[in-house]
C-alpha cells in the first residue's frame, strides 16, 4: 500500500552565523507512523523540526504539509493548522493557572461579554488533562506550584487539546519519570493508530528504537541515513550518529564497587513533608551513590537538602560531620550541585558562559577573594571550556544560545572548575547525546578514582546501574532497597521496589 | 564572507547593541553642537549648564545602577536626596563646617538606604514596596525639617560657604571619581559580578551560594553614597533648600538609567555607564528642544517618543537572540 506523505521537508538550509545548522536536509514523514530523529547535540534535529513547527524560519528550502505548501508564521499558527510541538525546555508561564496555560492566547474562547468564564475554562482544561492521563493535575492550580514533570504535562495538554495531525516530541521524555513517559508513549501510540504522524526526538537509543517505525540520523546538519524498523541496530545507529565507532567504555566496565570508609556527607533521620520520611544515608569518599525512583519519590528533594538549599523539618544534613547551614557553607566544604531544572536552577541563561562558570569559582581565582583580574578569570574559564569541550563561539557567548548538551557542560564546569570534592548530580545527562553522555560518565568515573564522591540522582535506571557503587531505590520519601554494584543487577530488580 | 556572518562570529552585533546608547549620546552632542553653532550660541557656557543639570542625576543614577542590577527599583531616591541636603544644610548652619555638612549628607543618605534594605530583608518584601513606604515617610520628614528650622519654607546655606565648590572642575571630579569607584566595584570585584548574576537569575544565584540579602544591602549602601554626593552637589549649586530640592531627581534617575541602555530587569547585561550616558543624553535632548523653541508640552511628547524608541531598540536586541537549538 502506498504511504501518504504528511510532513515533507525539501532541501532545507539554515545558518546561524557561520554555523550551518541544516545543510540541504530532506525529511519525509508519513501518516500513521512514528518517525525518530536522532543525532548528537547540535546535529540539526531540533532546528529542522522547530522550523516546521513555526518557531523559526529557514534560509532556503521548502516545506509541505499533506501535500500543500507549509509556511507557518508562528508556533501558534502551526498548531492552529495541525502541527504541534512539545519542546525540551520548560514552556509554561509560572504565575497563571494550569487552565490558563492550556488555553494560552485563547481566552477569547471563554469570553461572555466583558468577562471570562473561568469555571468553563477550568472544566475544559480538566477534560484535556484527563484525556492525556494527567488527571492528577488540577486545572485551577497555579502552574508555579507544580513540579517540573507536571509542568511538562501541562504543555503536552496544551498541544493535545488542539488535536494536532502532526506531533513533534522534542527530547521531552528525559524530563519525565516512567509515568510521564508512559503518558507520552500512549499519546504517540494513539496518534499512530488514528493515522496521524509523530516525529520523536530523543537521545535515548533504546527508547527511540522501541517506539519508532523509522529512524533518521542527522549529523552536522546533514541527513546521514534512514533506518527502517527491520534495519535497527544499536551499533550501526551509534556509528551513524557520531561518524565513528564509539570506542571505550560507555558506563564504567568494572564491577568492583569499592569505595573509602570515610563518610563525607550524610543525612540523619531527615523529615520533610511527604518527600523525606525519617531518611538516613551516607555518602563515602570515592563513592558513586546512585539514587533512583519515580519522579515524586523525594530523591530530587534529597539532593537539595544535602546541598543546604532546603532545610529538613527535622533531622539534619551533614558534610564532613558538620551540619550544612546553607548553600554557601556546602560550597565551602567543596560540595557542588547540578540541578535537574537546568535552565532555572543551574544556569543564568541571560549571562555569558564566562559568568556562569566563574560565578561558583570566584573564590578560586579572585585576588584576596575580592578582586577579579580579567586575565586570571579568562584562564580559569578557558580551562573548563577546553576540559569539557564546550562548543561555543567564545566564553562571552550567552548560555541561552548553546545547545542542551553544551549548557549541561557549562553547569558541570561551574562545579568541576572549583575542585568540588562532593558532587550532587540531579539527572545530569538529561537531554544530552550519547557522545557527551559518555564523556560525562568518564568524567564521573575519573572523579571517583581521584577520591571524589558523587551522589547520582537519576530517573534513568540504566545509568544508575551502569555507574553506581551502591544504589538506593526510593519510594514515597523512604529508602525501599539498597543494591550493591554487581553484574547481574537489572532494571527489573529496581522497578520492583520503585512502584 | 557575509557581513552578517562576520558580525555573528565575533559577537559584533551583541557588542554594537550594547554600546548603542553611547552612539545615541554622541549623535545628540553632534546635533547640539551643530544647532548651537548655527544659532551662534556660547558653546562653553551651554556645556557648563549641561554639566550643572546632568551631574546630580548622573551621580545618583550611577549609584542606583547597583539596585537596578538586582532587578529592584527605588522610587525614594529624590526624597532621600532632599532630606540629606536639608539635614546637611542644618548641620552647616549649626557648625559652619562644610566637611561636616558633606559627611552628614552622605551619612543620612546611607542611613536611609540601609533602612530601606534592612526593612526589605526583615519583612521579606520586594524592595520597591519598602521604597514606596519610605517615599511617604521622607516627604513627611522634609516638611518637618523645614518647620523645625523655623525659617519659613526654606533652609538656606550661605552662598559664600559653597561658592568655591560650585565649579565645573569640582563637579566633574566628583563624577569621575565616583564613577571610577563604581566601575571598579561593578566590573572588577566579586560584589559586582555576583550582583549581576543575582539579578539575572535569583534561583540559580541562591543555588550558587550567593547571599542575596548581603548583596542587596551593599547595593543600597552604594546607592546611598551616591545620593549623599548628589545632595551635596545640589547644595553647592542651589544653596537655598526647599521642599522642592531634588524633587525631580527620582524620576530623572529612572529615565536616565533606562535611556542609557540599562535592562529594566537588571542582570548580567547591566552596564554601569548607562547612568552617565542616560543622564547626559537626556540633558542634551532637553537643550536641543529648547534651542528649537519647542514649547514644554511638545517637548515632553518628543522626549516620550524618543524614550520609547530607545527602550524598544534596546529590548529588541534582547528579544531577537538567535537561538541555536540542539
Amino acid at each position: 500500500m502506498e504511504r501518504k506523505a504528511v510532513v515533507e521537508i525539501r532541501d532545507m538550509t539554515k545558518n546561524f552565523g557561520i554555523t550551518r545548522a541544516l545543510d540541504r536536509v530532506d525529511i519525509t514523514v508519513y501518516a500513521g507512523e512514528i518517525c525518530g530523529l536522532i543525532g548528537e547535540n547540535g546535529s540539526g534535529k531540533s532546528t529542522a523540526t522547530s522550523i516546521y513547527a513555526g518557531m523559526q524560519s529557514c534560509d532556503n528550502g521548502q516545506m509541505f504539509f499533506k501535500g500543500e505548501r507549509w509556511q507557518p508564521s508562528s508556533m501558534m499558527d502551526a498548531l492552529e493548522h495541525g502541527v504541534g510541538m512539545i519542546v525540551q525546555e520548560n514552556g509554561t508561564v509560572p504565575g497563571i493557572t494550569v487552565a490558563e496555560n492550556i488555553f494560552l492566547g485563547e481566552s477569547a474562547r471563554f469570553r461572555k461579554g466583558p468577562l471570562i468564564r473561568r469555571t468553563e475554562m477550568i472544566r475544559k482544561a480538566n477534560e484535556i488533562l484527563k484525556s492525556i492521563g494527567a488527571d492528577h493535575i488540577e486545572a485551577s492550580a497555579v502552574t508555579a506550584s507544580l513540579d517540573f514533570q507536571d509542568r511538562k504535562l501541562v504543555e503536552i495538554a496544551r498541544v493535545m487539546g488542539k488535536k494536532p495531525e502532526v506531533l513533534v516530541v522534542d527530547e521531552t521524555t528525559t524530563a519525565l519519570s516512567q509515568k510521564g513517559r508512559d503518558i507520552i508513549y500512549d499519546i504517540m501510540d494513539k496518534m499512530k493508530t488514528d493515522g496521524k504522524t509523530v516525529i520523536f526526538i530523543s537521545h535515548d537509543l533504546d527508547e527511540i528504537m522501541e517506539v519508532c517505525d523509522r529512524l533518521t540520523v542527522l549529523r552536522d546538519g546533514k541527513i546521514i541515513r534512514t533506518f527502517e524498523k527491520d534495519e535497527f541496530d544499536e551499533e550501526a545507529v551509534k556509528t551513524s550518529m557520531i561518524g565513528r565507532e564509539l570506542k571505550g567504555d560507555y558506563y564504567r566496565s568494572d564491577y568492583d564497587g569499592s569505595y573509602g570508609q570515610e563518610v563525607v556527607a550524610e543525612l540523619r533521620q531527615a523529615n520533610l513533608g511527604d518527600q523525606l520520611k525519617n531518611l538516613s544515608l551516607q555518602l563515602h569518599k570515592g563513592e558513586i551513590l546512585g539514587i533512583g525512583g519515580l519522579s515524586h519519590c523525594g530523591m530530587h528533594t534529597l539532593g537539595k537538602v544535602l546541598f543546604g538549599a532546603v532545610k529538613p523539618e527535622s533531622g539534619e544534613a551533614l558534610v564532613h560531620g558538620k551540619p550544612v547551614r546553607d548553600e554557601a557553607y556546602a560550597m565551602k566544604e567543596k560540595v557542588g550541585y547540578v540541578a535537574k531544572d537546568r535552565d532555572v536552577e543551574s544556569l543564568c541563561l541571560d549571562a555569558s558562559i564566562r559568568d556562569n562558570i566563574s560565578v561558583a569559582g570566584l573564590d578560586q581565582f579572585a585576588v584576596s577573594r575580592f578582586l577579579i583580574l580579567p586575565s586570571k578569570e579568562k584562564a580559569y574559564v578557558k580551562q573548563q571550556v577546553d576540559d569539557l569541550s564546550i562548543k561555543c563561539r567564545s566564553a562571552e557567548q550567552y548560555v541561552s544560545a548553546l545547545s542542551g548538551g553544551n549548557k549541561q557542560k557549562v553547569a558541570f564546569g561551574k562545579w568541576t572548575g572549583r575542585g568540588s570534592e562532593i558532587l550532587i548530580l540531579d539527572c545530569p545527562t538529561r537531554g544530552v547525546d550519547i557522545g557527551v553522555k559518555q564523556a560525562m560518565y568518564q568524567l564521573m568515573y575519573r572523579m571517583k578514582k581521584e577520591g571524589k564522591s558523587i551522589l547520582l540522582i537519576s530517573e534513568e535506571m540504566a545509568e544508575l546501574i551502569g555507574m553506581s557503587d551502591r544504589l538506593i531505590v526510593m519510594k514515597d520519601g523512604e529508602i525501599k532497597k539498597e543494591f550493591r554494584r554487581e553484574e547481574k543487577l537489572s532494571e527489573s530488580d529496581m522497578i520492583r521496589y520503585m512502584i | 564572507m557575509e557581513l552578517k556572518s562576520v558580525m555573528n562570529r565575533y559577537g559584533l552585533k551583541q557588542k554594537i547593541f550594547s554600546i548603542a546608547p553611547l552612539f545615541g549620546l554622541i549623535a545628540l552632542v553632534v546635533c547640539f553642537l551643530a544647532a548651537a553653532t548655527a544659532k551662534d550660541l556660547n558653546i562653553a557656557y551651554s556645556m557648563k549648564n549641561i554639566l550643572n543639570q546632568s551631574v546630580v542625576v548622573a551621580v545618583i543614577a550611577t549609584g542606583a545602577i547597583f539596585i537596578y542590577t538586582l532587578g529592584s527599583f527605588d522610587i525614594s531616591l529624590g526624597a532621600s536626596a532632599c532630606v540629606s541636603a536639608l539635614v546637611g544644610g542644618m548641620v552647616y548652619n549649626a557648625t559652619g563646617s562644610v566637611t561636616l555638612m558633606f559627611l552628614t549628607c552622605v551619612g543620612v543618605a546611607v542611613a536611609i538606604a540601609l533602612i530601606n534594605s534592612v526593612l526589605a530583608s526583615v519583612f521579606n518584601l520586594p524592595v520597591f514596596v519598602t521604597t514606596v513606604a519610605m517615599l511617604s515617610v521622607l516627604n513627611a520628614v522634609v516638611l518637618m525639617l523645614i518647620n523645625i528650622n523655623g525659617t519659613g519654607s526654606q533652609i538656606a546655606v550661605p552662598t559664600d560657604a559653597v561658592a568655591g565648590l560650585n565649579t565645573t572642575w569640582f563637579k566633574l571630579l566628583v563624577l569621575v571619581l565616583f564613577f571610577a569607584v563604581c566601575l571598579f566595584v561593578f566590573d572588577f570585584t566579586k560584589i559586582g559580578r555576583l550582583q549581576k548574576f543575582l539579578g539575572g537569575n535569583p534561583v540559580c544565584a541562591k543555588l550558587s551560594g550567593i547571599n542575596n540579602k548581603r548583596l542587596a544591602i551593599i547595593a543600597f549602601v552604594m546607592s546611598g553614597i551616591a545620593v549623599g554626593l548628589g545632595s551635596f552637589l545640589s547644595i553647592t549649586y542651589a544653596p537655598t533648600l526647599t521642599k522642592n530640592t531634588a524633587s525631580s531627581v527620582g524620576m530623572d534617575v529612572i529615565i536616565s538609567i533606562v535611556f542609557g541602555g540599562m535592562p529594566v530587569s537588571g542582570g548580567a547585561r547591566s552596564r554601569i555607564y548607562a547612568a552617565v550616558v542616560g543622564a547626559f543624553s537626556m540633558t542634551f535632548l532637553n537643550q536641543i528642544m529648547v534651542m528649537f523653541n519647542l514649547n514644554s508640552g511638545i517637548g515632553q511628547m518628543v522626549k516620550a517618543v524618543i524614550f520609547l524608541i530607545v527602550v524598544s531598540l534596546a529590548m529588541s536586541n534582547q528579544r531577537n537572540k538567535e537561538i541555536l537549538p540542539r
